[in-house]
């Protein structure tokens, strides 16, 4: 089910209706069936990929906790083995068949690929990779394992962010579901709040911003500069949009349930560096990878040489996390190139960052902005030439003209998620809004309401980080 | 708690009410306008309208070398010079779309006399039903709802209507191919449309060298899948019939269906008679539910031969200008009791 459907405003009242209703020691059964209904309105048979997943690593966990030193590690790698092999099989099986057909007509072997029509289950690298911190916690001995099977598919499946994150930890998200919650007024209305504002985000943002960006992507070479510009630009805050947005809903329909689940975005526009920007963007994800990747190969316990390895192959990783193309691991490439030489760089001149938007921080902030967005380029193209022929039409096709497509409506929303983001800087969108006076306050919601309800985009596009 | 709640939701309905109408003000008209263009042209016209014709692709498409390349509609409108005609016309539209292009209506002061509403016998088949056309169909009649118009808004951007993808539209079709037994008063080979079609795309035309005729074999395997249906009231188009039907008789406007001519000589010598035996089943079961005192059916069914269609490869309702003109004399010639004293002999 979509957030941004008609369906999903009738299922959360009623999910939050009985949720408070039902007597604490039921709710887990609410949230399990409404999770699996939930994620059942996309493709129900994948539901089993899930319950499989849930069962695989609720008994690695017990069995571990049980174990020690080699059969701990034996589940340990039980688990993780079995969630990438699930991860690897509906995710990245075409990719692998792809690229052992070309390496070995490259070798001259004959290799004839094995063509399966697999769906990628949506949500799948979410699920597995909060589902593979949890047996890495309980191998570490940082977690108990959960003997409630019902608690511990609900931390797997629970519906404001199965799909597409937060990536959570058990030691956060499982407690949250297992503290009591009684119906709490500020909740309500702060979630209801997060719900407003990530929808307008979603669906005014993004999806006002999707035809214009799709269509220059499909033909870029039959646009001008400016407009493939104006369409590498606004991709940047489509996918900013898209995802902060579900993100927001996401993070309004769990609180409206009493349970607290962590920011994945901070304003990642307004970051002075390539390093700062992913300590706002997509931050549960980030934390993973250094957790469970980057702290493992050595952190920065390491010389400067293997660290800025490490810094590579962590976020080539990541970019393969993404999707399975090479397009993927070339915008985790670049991250990682521009991560490892802004450290150089710092190291090299001294150079440290100061707090407060003076005229050198807002340089580096535009800095920071125009290197993603250049870089979203190979993260939005469907490959290589299509990536090539974006840059090449920027080169080429050196025009003021803009008038083939419009665009504005979706600049005008731009702006006013740059001045809602300068806004709220290092706070958070709620928050802020409750220390208004309330007649300000109730004209911002009149505005979003408004944008929302008669602006919004009139084609509806699926949550970008859904085909993760 | 519960107070501030209701408190809340009584502010919020408020304000609501106030968008919508500072919505009303500013954005809707444009919105009308790009998305339900034919409704808004309704709304428009409702009040100086004496008759409607409500179209698809049947009555402007014309043929490359047609000497006058004039609407079945507006030339039905030669016979009556006095009466305001106006033509509503969107393609691959039906029953269904003419049901709300009509109920958009209520609410005027004035109704049109009558409405000629095109009848299309390939309209009930499965492959328009459930064509990929049906969601921009869908799409265009949410702002026409009788709900608030930022609401509609609203349903629109969130997409609440059946908005089917193509995929799901074909499954449905194929499946109706498969699954839906044809019944003839005769014994016959072929139980569903999907058996009569495979056996045709199989074993199909041949040549008179013997080689394997592709082009004919695909018309007839068209003509299979677009006309070989039992009509009944299971029909949604025949709902949706009956509805306008309804709606007609209670707002006193006369209902004329044109049943549209279909090509039955092809249908005959691609496929053979039992096919021709269907349309002409599913027209007279149209004829009788439909003619009643308030509803004629202008049935057309036969009355362009196949020479005068434009597409001689593929099954439409697209005539000649000869067709054309032969079909708006049989719309003006049913018109004629109704409007007598405005009858004019136009060709």
């Amino acid at each position: 089910m979509l957030f941004n459907s008609l369906q999903f405003l009738f299922f959360l009242p009623l999910v939050l209706a009985a949720y408070y209703a039902l007597p604490f020691r039921y709710r887990w059964i609410l949230i399990f069936f409404a999770s699996c209904f939930f994620y059942m309105a996309f493709v129900p048979r994948y539901i089993l990929i899930l319950f499989v997943i849930i069962l695989i690593d609720y008994v690695s966990g017990l069995a571990m906790e049980r174990t020690a030193d080699r059969p701990k590690k034996m589940w340990l790698l039980f688990s993780l083995s079995s969630n990438i092999l699930l991860l690897c099989f509906f995710k990245y099986f075409g990719f692998i068949n792809h690229n052992a057909e070309l390496i070995s007509s490259w070798m001259g072997f004959q290799f004839k690929p094995l063509h399966l029509d697999i769906i990628l289950p949506i949500g799948l690298s979410f699920h597995t990779f909060q589902s593979m911190s949890y047996t890495i916690e309980v191998y570490r001995g940082r977690q108990k394992a959960e003997r409630h099977l019902g608690y511990f598919a609900n931390y797997v499946l629970f519906f404001p962010q199965m799909v597409a994150g937060p990536i959570e930890r058990y030691e956060t998200l499982g407690n949250e579901l297992r503290s009591k919650k009684k119906i709490n007024y500020l909740n309500l209305s702060n979630g209801f709040k997060l719900v407003l504002f990530g929808l307008m985000v979603k669906m005014c943002i993004a999806d006002n911003a999707a035809p214009f960006v799709n269509q220059v992507y499909e033909k870029p070479l039959e646009f001008s500069s400016m407009e493939v510009l104006a369409a590498v630009f606004l991709f940047s805050f489509q996918i900013y949009a898209d995802f902060f947005g579900y993100s927001t809903i996401a993070l309004g329909c769990a609180l409206m349930l009493g349970i607290r689940i962590m920011d994945n975005f901070k304003t990642p526009y307004l970051s002075r560096s390539i390093t700062e920007f992913w300590t706002r963007w997509h931050i549960s994800l980030s934390t993973w990878f250094r957790d469970y990747l980057y702290i493992p190969l050595g952190g920065n316990k390491v010389k400067l040489p293997r660290w800025s390895l490490n810094i590579m192959i962590v976020f080539m990783v990541s970019g393969l996390w993404h999707g399975a193309n090479w397009t993927f691991v070339i915008w985790g490439a670049l991250h990682g190139l521009l991560r490892v030489l802004e450290h150089w760089f710092n190291k090299l001149t001294g150079f440290k960052m100061k707090e407060g938007w003076g005229l050198l921080n807002v340089f580096l902030a535009l800095k920071t902005f125009v290197l993603t967005s250049l870089i979203w380029v190979f993260f939005r193209a469907t490959n290589f030439k299509n990536a090539a022929d974006i840059f090449r039409a920027i080169k080429n096709n050196w025009s003021y003209q803009t008038a083939s497509i419009s665009f504005y409506p979706a600049f005008f929303f731009v702006l006013l998620l740059i001045a809602f983001d300068l806004w709220h800087y290092n706070s958070r969108f709620e928050l802020r809004l409750n220390r208004l006076a309330w007649p300000l306050r109730w004209s911002i919601y009149s505005v979003l309401l408004f944008c929302l309800m008669a602006l919004a985009g009139t084609q509806k596009f699926t949550f970008i980080y859904f085909q993760f | 708690m519960l107070g501030k709640v209701v408190l809340k939701i009584i502010a919020f309905a408020c304000v609501l009410s106030g968008l919508n109408v500072l919505y009303n003000v500013t954005f809707f008209e444009k919105d009308f306008r790009t998305i339900s263009p034919h409704i808004l042209k309704l709304q428009q016209t409702c009040e100086n309208t004496d008759v409607y014709y409500f179209g698809e692709s049947s009555n402007t498409t014309f043929r490359g070398d047609d000497s006058v390349k004039t609407s079945i509609s507006d030339l039905t409108a030669l016979f009556y010079p006095g009466l305001r005609f106006v033509n509503v016309n969107k393609e691959a539209t039906h029953a269904g779309i003419y049901r709300f292009w009509l109920r958009s209506l209520q609410g005027h002061d004035t109704l049109p006399k009558a409405v000629v509403i095109t009848l299309n016998l390939r309209s009930f088949d499965a492959a328009w039903r459930h064509s990929k056309l049906e969601t921009p169909l869908q799409e265009s009649l949410v702002m026409g709802s009788p709900l608030p118009n930022l609401v509609n808004r609203f349903l629109l951007s969130l997409q609440a209507f059946d908005n089917k993808t193509e995929k799901q539209r074909e499954e449905e079709m194929l499946n109706e191919w498969k699954t839906t037994l044809l019944k003839f008063p005769f014994g016959f080979k072929y139980k569903t449309v999907r058996e009569w079609d495979d056996a045709m795309a199989n074993g199909g035309h041949k040549k008179p060298d013997g080689s394997w005729d592709n082009e004919k074999s695909v018309l007839a395997c068209h003509y299979i899948k677009g006309y070989a249906f039992n009509l009944d009231t299971n029909n949604r188009r025949v709902r949706d019939f009956d509805d306008i039907s309804k709606w007609c008789e209670a707002h006193h406007v006369k209902l004329y269906l044109n049943l549209m001519a279909e090509n039955l000589q092809y249908a005959d010598s691609l496929v053979g008679k039992e096919l021709v035996f269907l349309m002409r089943q599913n027209r007279d079961f149209l004829v009788k539910r439909y003619t009643t005192k308030n509803c004629v059916v202008i049935d057309n069914l036969e009355a362009v031969p196949g020479h005068d269609f434009i597409d001689q490869n593929w099954t439409t309702e697209h005539y000649g200008f000869r067709g054309r003109m032969t079909i708006a004399a049989k719309v003006a010639e049913a018109l004629k009791k109704q409007f007598i004293n405005e009858y004019k002999k136009a060709y």
